[in-house]
């Protein structure tokens, strides 16, 4: 466990220095504004994995239905 | 009947019916003209891969021509004959062998109408008939099989282009660029990479229409 | 395949992609952030690849069994992996147009991918053109395994052949370049098996949707 930890905070910690350097994005990523782009994408993804259960209920439901009747 | 017999029947029909080879020598004829006037050969010369491109399109446009005939024209009495006389896997054969010789003889003619019309550029001829040779291998089997599934189809000229343009593409890319390997005479350890894989293309659609053309028969 | 427990994989791994695909260090190249597009565009076509692997599977298995599930079944998976490939050709093109500044470069691995991409259009096509449903089946399983081995040149030998500016050029088809960094490939992997689950999930959708169709007009007539 704590060995993950160490893993999760070595990606985290980010910038690796080398020879180099090319410019990245470390201003959006240093004032948090990243942490917003990552909400919004993580609510279309979790909505979209709503929307796939729903439509597997739907899609049981009828099997079902078509079961009961034979 | 043997495979061999097929292969005869072909030729004897083909040949007999002399309007069928000399309407495929117009074709090709005419087809080399245009390109000829459209370039404007007279006082323009063109490069390399203009020169195997154009090549290539003028064989692929003769070879579809003829080799789509082979299962689309057929009528339906002929096709109840076969049938009743030979294995799904001799016909093909035989077909394939058929087309082959066929297509060998348009590329090579063709070979000719434009070392007349246009030039012959070509400095290493053995690679270049290598790679003619086994493009006209690859294309006659492939369009083969394919023409047998798109005579099948409602309306099988249409489904044909549709067809086999994406699967003739991978063999056409192959022979333009050995081709033009040919043509620029560059050292042959530049092609062998290219022939090898036509070559394995050459076996790979063989063995699947051999292994699948007993499904597309049946019916 | 009714199970749920892939389901809940598929989405535990996504949602860990998209956070850590835009969050986690990458190495500091040449082509800036747009790096990270390795996570979300290069799984679109390993998406693609298992799907129509699937499909000529069970292609395969329809000319042995003629059995209609497995038409169906391969028709389904065809068409979940035909989604893969345009969105795998839509997010290269965005890209494309960032790095060489085209949307269409004419790479040998765009041309390639969308050719292969014609080839499977060509596949729905001949479909549509049977009235029979047996005889559809059975040459559309033809076509398909014809298609799949045109395929695997286009996609996987050709552009090898011909110099390319794609990243990873060397050798391996997307990202030779990167996959020695360690820290990419724990973003890079999951997403290649959440995206390959998420595809199984959509085309068993789709499967089940088409058999209840089947099923419903069976009873009418």
């Amino acid at each position: 466990m704590k060995k993950l930890v160490y893993l999760m905070l070595f990606m985290l910690s980010g910038t690796v220095v080398q020879a180099q350097d090319f410019e990245m994005a470390d201003v959006m990523r240093s004032n948090g504004q990243i942490y917003v782009v990552v909400a919004i994408i993580l609510i279309v993804l979790l909505g979209l994995f709503t929307f796939l259960f729903t439509l597997e209920r739907k899609i049981k439901r009828l099997e079902n239905k078509l079961n009961d009747k034979k | 009947m043997g495979v061999f017999e097929l292969i005869r029947k072909d030729f004897l029909l083909e040949l007999r019916r002399k309007s069928v080879i000399a309407g495929l020598g117009l074709y090709l004829f005419s087809l080399v003209f245009i390109c000829y006037l459209t370039f404007n050969l007279r006082v323009n010369t063109i490069n390399a891969m203009t020169w195997s491109a154009l090549f290539w399109l003028v064989i692929l446009f003769s070879v579809v021509n003829s080799v789509a005939k082979s299962f689309i024209g057929e009528r339906k009495g002929v096709l109840i004959y076969y049938y009743t006389v030979a294995s799904p896997q001799q016909i093909i054969l035989s077909k394939i062998i058929y087309n082959s010789a066929l297509c060998l003889l348009i590329s090579v003619s063709g070979y000719i109408l434009f070392s007349i019309f246009i030039v012959n550029p070509v400095q290493d001829h053995l690679v270049f008939f290598s790679a003619l040779v086994l493009g006209s291998l690859g294309l006659s089997t492939s369009l083969s099989i394919i023409s047998g599934i798109a005579s099948k189809g409602n309306n099988s000229n249409v489904l044909m282009a549709v067809l086999s343009f994406p699967v003739v593409v991978s063999i056409l890319l192959m022979t333009i660029r050995v081709t033009k390997n040919a043509v620029d005479g560059i050292e042959r350890a530049a092609s062998t990479d290219e022939i090898l894989n036509l070559l394995a293309i050459n076996c790979i659609a063989a063995a699947l229409g051999y292994i699948l053309f007993p499904y597309i028969w049946r019916s | 395949m009714k199970k749920t427990w892939w389901k809940i994989l598929a989405i535990v791994l996504l949602v860990y992609v998209h956070i850590g695909g835009l969050l986690f260090a990458v190495p500091r190249l040449r082509i800036h952030e747009t790096i990270r597009s390795l996570y979300f565009h290069v799984p679109m076509w390993f998406g693609m690849t298992f799907m129509f692997l699937i499909s000529v599977v069970y292609a395969i298995r329809y000319l042995v069994t003629s059995s209609k599930e497995d038409d169906i079944r391969s028709v389904e998976f065809a068409n979940v992996g035909t989604a893969f490939g345009v969105l795998g050709m839509l997010t290269g093109m965005v890209w494309a147009h960032y790095a060489w500044g085209l949307f269409w470069h004419g790479d040998p691995k765009q041309v390639g991918a969308a050719i292969a991409l014609l080839v499977y259009l060509a596949y729905f096509v001949l479909r549509s053109s049977f009235q029979n449903q047996e005889q559809r089946a059975r040459l559309s399983a033809v076509y398909n395994i014809f298609a799949f081995a045109s395929m695997i040149p286009l996609i996987f030998i050709i552009p090898r052949l011909y110099s390319s500016m794609h990243p990873g050029d060397d050798g391996n088809p997307a990202f030779n370049a990167y996959d020695l960094d360690g820290r990419m490939r724990l973003v890079f992997y999951p997403a290649v098996i959440g995206w390959f689950f998420m595809g199984l999930w959509i085309s068993s959708l789709r499967i089940r949707y088409r058999a209840l169709n089947e099923k419903i007009s069976e009873t009418e007539l």
